[in-house]
């Protein structure tokens, strides 16, 4: 799964292909290059959120069960994308500091995930391959349920 | 697959998950599951609003909005609330599958709105009781 997209994006690869429900698309046709700066700003984004997760699990070890399925999402999500930049595109960020306080340290982590689902959609909408588009587009489906579930852990959504 | 055989395909799916969610509803009671009765009123509504807004996208596409079937098949056995709570999010799961698809088949507001559309179906699967997944609507991807 990791050469899903790897460098130059080669979506050609089966492993992206639609689905056959839906009646499927065309043949998968390698996206066009202006299409790798849309891909490098979602995985800095991911990079960034993966950050936070991380620094939020240290500082709250709490917190571990209810995040580990977000650090789940990001390390797949990150394996389809990072490939198909060049690693000096792959940004490496200071760990950010997060209070010791489980409601502070969860916000914080709602907060960033909202940041990562605009990058994502954003970079959806924004991308010349209908098949990067499909993939951004479950990626993004995934972090707003991820999101709704730290939103309210118990019921996993807040209103309708 | 053009743009308006994608909408087709989802306007056709669309028709199918509201007769569905008009079925679960029907038996789905208001005064011992109020909670449930509220989810699927408002799943019905969105979908209803999502039907409606397909029509328009057919025709600006140049095409003839498809007709809903007279019935779909349904599990006639699906009675007790979670087994009701869980067809109604299979149903959104589908939802989410068909509307990646068209995602990837369309561009600008069409396939803004259909993120949209999409994300708000996989939010939903999490108040009929599933947990967030990695790759909504794209199973394949979940492939080791």
């Amino acid at each position: 799964m990791g050469a899903a997209l790897a460098s130059p994006l080669a979506l050609a690869a089966c492993d992206i292909d639609p689905p056959s429900r839906a009646g499927g698309t065309a043949a998968p046709t390698p996206p066009p290059p202006e299409d790798s700066e849309l891909v490098a700003a979602v995985v800095a984004a991911l990079v960034r959120a993966r950050s936070v997760v991380e620094a939020a699990t240290l500082s709250v070890p709490d917190l571990t069960p209810l995040l580990e399925p977000v650090a789940t999402a990001h390390a797949a999500h990150l394996e389809v994308l990072a490939g198909a930049v060049a690693d000096t595109d792959v940004p490496a960020p200071a760990p950010p500091t997060i209070a010791g306080d489980r409601a502070r340290a969860l916000g914080v982590v709602r907060r960033s995930e909202q940041r990562l689902l605009r990058e994502v959609r954003r970079g959806c909408v924004g991308a010349a391959s209908g098949d990067l588009a499909r993939v951004l587009a479950s990626m993004a489906a995934s972090t707003a349920q991820h999101g709704a579930a730290l939103a309210d852990p118990t019921t996993g959504v807040e209103g309708p | 697959m053009t743009v308006l055989d994608a909408l087709q395909t989802t306007l056709a799916d669309e028709h199918a998950a509201l007769y569905a969610y008009g079925v679960l509803g029907a038996r789905t009671s208001q005064a011992t599951s109020p909670e449930l009765f509220e989810t699927m009123t408002a799943g019905y509504r969105r979908h209803r609003a999502r039907r409606d807004q397909l029509r328009l996208m057919v025709g600006d596409a140049g095409g003839d909005p498809v007709a809903a079937d007279a019935a779909y098949d349904l599990d006639g056995a699906l009675l007790r609330p979670p087994q009701l709570a869980r067809a109604a999010a299979e149903l959104e799961a589908g939802s989410v599958e068909v509307l990646v698809a068209l995602v990837a088949q369309s561009s600008g507001s069409v396939r803004e709105w259909a993120l949209t559309e999409a994300t708000w179906s996989a939010v939903w699967q999490l108040r009929l009781g599933s947990t967030a997944e990695t790759w909504p609507g794209a199973p394949e991807l979940d492939q080791p």
